[in-house]
């Protein structure tokens, strides 16, 4: 996954500027930024869900859209209630099925990964937001990607959902596999990945390896605040 | 192609907002059909014209019904996000849209049969306890049918194509009811807008069943200028939904 020099401009706000990274394969990278740092529009870029004012997103070197069979190769969850309240988990899991061209046989699978095998024939709305976390996941988990792309995944989450997210993806990348996981808990985040990204403003402020990130002694927290300059938009 | 309509016909089929919806146009068409066929004058009702047009009301029903489904079919992707995986998991937009469409039209088609028969039924009904003998044909049946079921069914692909381009389920819906019920329905018969009315969408609807005397289309023509409003309609939905970001 390459980030060049992406930029997004809403009228006057310049939502992403100048961003450029890359992704290490067989890596966890934590994307760090205060709230409106620009996170969840570059994730959107990338997924093809909004285009850049300029710069590229390419994903296995293309863009998102020129993929073949996308949810073979990226996996992602951008919002925790991307359902109908109405539907069924599993159902919701089929159609996607259906649409990306997943054999049926793979949602018992995924539902079996993210321990929601049980509810999966009640309607979204009556699940928790635990629930529903995991049952994005197993969306993303669907075509079985190389890449996983997760936003703030561990909002709202109970300390035992955390604590099971963060052993999802540490195994999800012992499997030679990569994740992006973008957050704005640094404490988390410092507990699960072993790159991170950090932006403010739109703006790359740094892309290293966790222990490279921070000076000898000092958090990430402590870290994060001086390379953004306090952190706030 | 074929996966994106399963996928779509699951969708419709694993929520109950289709099934309310019919129930609310049958439900409307019974009660609409029941009033006219009890309050409007035996005379009035003696002739096949005032039957056919009683027969008729579930046309406009299922016209509005239809487009209601077409919209929400698409509406309701962006109200609750499941746009989001579902263009994650088919980029192609185009393609996504074209399937909802050809679900949209098929189920709209539905609600027209439905519409036209329920409508028939209670007329026949109505007229009967009043002791008025049914002039129907088997033709002016078939009309009522076929014509209804084709109206619904454009319709729908025409509220496909506004819910892609207007996104807001509540403001289109809302537009809809305005434009089929208020400003068709009553204004431009009101006040008259020439014969250029009858090439309205709506008007089309009503002319596809045919024997409205004072229409200007045979339901022929008709049929084939409402499918020209689901073209351009569903380009501009396409256009929008191509071009536009998703939040």
């Amino acid at each position: 996954m390459q980030v060049e020099s992406l930029t997004k401009v809403y009228r006057t706000v310049r939502a992403v500027d100048q961003l450029s990274f890359a992704l290490t394969p067989g890596t966890v990278t934590g994307f760090l930024g205060a709230n409106g740092a620009g996170k969840t529009t570059t994730l959107r870029l990338l997924l093809g869900l909004a285009q850049p004012t300029s710069g590229k997103a390419l994903v296995f070197g293309r863009r998102y859209s020129e993929l073949q069979r996308p949810a073979t190769q990226v996996g992602a969850v951008l919002e925790s209630n991307d359902f109908h309240p109405w539907r069924s988990g599993r159902n919701h899991l089929r159609a996607l099925a259906y649409a990306a061209g997943i054999p049926a046989e793979r949602i018992a699978e995924v539902l079996e990964i993210v321990e929601l095998s049980g509810a999966a024939d009640r309607p979204v709305g009556g699940y928790s937001l635990g629930m529903r976390q995991r049952l994005g996941l197993a969306s993303a988990l669907l075509g079985d990607p190389k890449l996983l792309i997760l936003d703030e995944p561990a909002n709202g989450l109970d300390p035992v959902g955390v604590h099971w997210l963060r052993n999802f993806i540490r195994g999800f990348a012992e499997l030679g596999r990569t994740v992006l996981v973008s957050s704005h808990v640094l404490a988390e985040v410092a507990q699960t990945v072993d790159r991170v990204v950090i932006i403010h403003r739109g703006r790359l402020m740094a892309d290293a390896k966790l222990d490279e990130v921070a000076e000898p002694g000092e958090s990430l927290e402590a870290a994060y605040l001086r390379l953004t300059g306090g952190g706030r938009q | 192609m074929i996966g994106l309509l399963r996928a779509e016909w699951l969708k419709q089929r694993s929520i109950w907002s289709p099934l309310l919806l019919l129930a609310c146009m049958v439900g409307l068409v019974v009660l609409i059909v029941a009033l006219h066929g009890k309050t409007i004058p035996v005379r009035a009702l003696s002739g096949e014209s005032g039957q056919f047009e009683i027969a008729g009301q579930g046309q406009r029903l299922s016209t509005l019904f239809g487009a209601l489904l077409g919209a929400m079919s698409i509406t309701t992707e962006f109200r609750h996000g499941t746009i989001r995986p579902l263009l994650l998991a088919t980029p192609n937009r185009g393609r996504v849209l074209l399937a909802k469409i050809l679900v949209a039209v098929l189920m709209g088609g539905v609600f027209g049969l439905v519409a036209a028969t329920v409508s028939i039924a209670v007329a026949d009904v109505a007229l009967s306890t009043r002791g008025i003998a049914i002039l129907l044909t088997q033709s002016d049946v078939m009309s009522l049918l076929v014509g209804s079921a084709v109206a619904a069914a454009l319709w729908a692909g025409i509220g496909v194509g506004l819910g892609a381009a207007a996104r807001n389920q509540a403001a289109i819906m809302v537009a809809l009811c305005t434009w089929l019920l208020f400003i068709e329905g009553v204004l431009f018969e009101a006040f008259g807008v020439g014969k250029g009315g009858w090439f309205l969408p709506g008007s089309l609807a009503r002319e596809a069943i045919g024997r409205d005397s004072a229409a200007l289309l045979a339901p022929g023509p008709a049929i084939l200028l409402l499918c020209l409003y689901v073209v351009v309609v569903a380009a501009v939905g396409w256009m929008a939904l191509s071009r536009r970001d998703v939040a």
